[in-house]
């Protein structure tokens, strides 16, 4: 076994329930209310449904073969051939992922907190945690994510506590106004950003203590991470309006920037950035990671560790690359990205079940 | 010529770190492909340190998704 490591059914949820936070509380308010407007908490709510049902499908791939990986059990279904192409493109993805998901870092950082810093310099930092975490092994992992949920939650409770009293009912009114189309189609990023990623998952499930419950771990872990979108993203269109959520980029920041509690208590925008630098790590962490152990698996190598470095460098560099710009980064992730997403997280898996049982019923031996 | 130095330094790092206990190991598959991935990544840092351009991955990436996004568009408009 390349990983040795074992997470028990509790730091699953957690894990699940951050990486569906990850970089979502950031940047989906934004994405869903321009196709919704007010509605957008209509869209995430069909959003997390539809993505509660994806999530039982993953789960469905991981009985398959509940001691593989998604890797191994990809080669296992779809042979040696067919099954190296279509796990490198899974490789491709989660490699592509974890370098969006740095770049996003490293804009936002850019924009917000640090201009003067270069991009690369904040990059480089926070890429080092996460060459550190996956170094460490799975069990880390697991452990610093229980670790820091306390933390995590602890922040956003304040910042919905504060903002309560900002809340205006009229601006979600009318519920509907342009029909059910556009709230579908703000719902499908927030299917894809928090639930179909949620695929890397299928990565880390051999190595989780306690085989049966994992569907209601995994379940749950999604529900809870659905419902903290659910909740940002409605006090995002009830503070700030449908109009300047859908214009500013972090919409979630603008939030808290509102908190003023008789100019006592000022400027607290950046515990939400602190909040979102956790989930956004463990999200990139665990793509990472996925990509390292998958590399190896594949190639059916004894170590998976020492591709960290390079596989970071590559990374690093990759990053500038992906984007010129800040704009056209924005265009890529909101109207495109989330079709990426539908095909490694919704139309990968199906065809991955669909194939299996062909194959079972027809009794061919399955090559390895 | 300054960033390239910084290139070649952390390059130089990274196989001091984990070369030495690969050959010790005598993992040779696993270094071709630690090799592989730290020299496409050199390469690529190096272009990009020469100002010289080269394609987008995320070009490709939207020129396969746009008809679908399109459609779904026009469809959900």
């Amino acid at each position: 076994m390349l990983e040795g490591g074992k997470i028990s059914i509790r730091q699953l949820t957690i894990l699940v329930m951050l990486v569906t936070i990850g970089d979502s509380i950031l940047v989906l308010p934004s994405i869903s209310t321009f196709y919704a407007q007010q509605d957008a908490w209509v869209s995430s709510f069909i959003g997390m449904t539809a993505g509660l049902l994806v999530v039982y499908v993953f789960c469905m791939v991981g009985q398959l073969y509940p001691h593989l990986t998604l890797i191994q059990s990809i080669q296992q279904i779809l042979g040696k051939w067919v099954g190296a192409i279509v796990s490198l493109l899974f490789l491709a993805y989660f490699f592509l992922s974890a370098t969006a998901h740095t770049r996003e870092v490293g804009d936002f950082l850019n924009i917000e907190m640090i201009q003067e810093t270069p991009l690369q310099a904040s990059q480089i930092l926070f890429i080092s945690i996460v060459i550190m975490a996956a170094r460490l092994g799975l069990e880390v992992i697991g452990r610093t994510a229980e670790f820091f949920t306390p933390l995590i939650l602890i922040i956003f409770l304040i910042l919905i506590m504060f903002l309560l009293p900002q809340i205006e009912l009229e601006r979600i009114e009318p519920l509907l106004e342009n029909g059910i189309k556009p709230v579908l189609m703000g719902s499908i990023p927030c299917l894809a950003f928090p639930f179909l990623e949620l695929v890397t998952f299928l990565m880390i499930l051999p190595y989780v203590t306690q085989t049966k419950k994992i569907r209601q771990g995994f379940l749950q872990g999604a529900l809870f991470g659905g419902i903290v979108l659910i909740i940002i993203i409605a006090m995002s269109v009830l503070v700030l309006g449908a109009d300047e959520t859908s214009r500013s980029i972090y919409p979630s920041y603008s939030l808290a920037r509102k908190i003023s509690l008789g100019r006592f208590l000022e400027r607290v925008e950046s515990s939400i950035a602190l909040m979102w630098l956790l989930t956004i790590s463990i999200k990139i962490t665990l793509y990472f990671y996925a990509f390292i152990l998958g590399l190896a698996q594949l190639f059916k190598l004894k170590e998976y560790r020492m591709l960290a470095l390079p596989a970071a460098m590559l990374l690093i560099v990759l990053s500038p690359l992906i984007s010129p710009n800040i704009t056209y980064y924005n265009v890529l992730i909101a109207k495109y990205w989330p079709y990426l997403d539908l095909t490694y997280g919704l139309l990968f898996p199906l065809l991955l079940i669909g194939v299996y049982y062909v194959r079972k019923i027809s009794k061919k031996p399955t090559e390895a | 010529m300054l960033t390239i130095a910084g290139i070649l330094i952390a390059v130089a790092i990274i196989i001091a770190i984990d070369v030495p206990v690969l050959l010790r190991k005598k993992l040779h598959k696993e270094l071709w492909l630690f090799s592989f991935l730290l020299c496409l990544g050199t390469v690529l840092g190096i272009v990009q340190a020469l100002h010289i351009q080269i394609a987008n991955p995320m070009d490709w990436l939207i020129m396969v998704y746009k008809p679908v996004a399109d459609l779904v568009e026009t469809w959900l408009k």
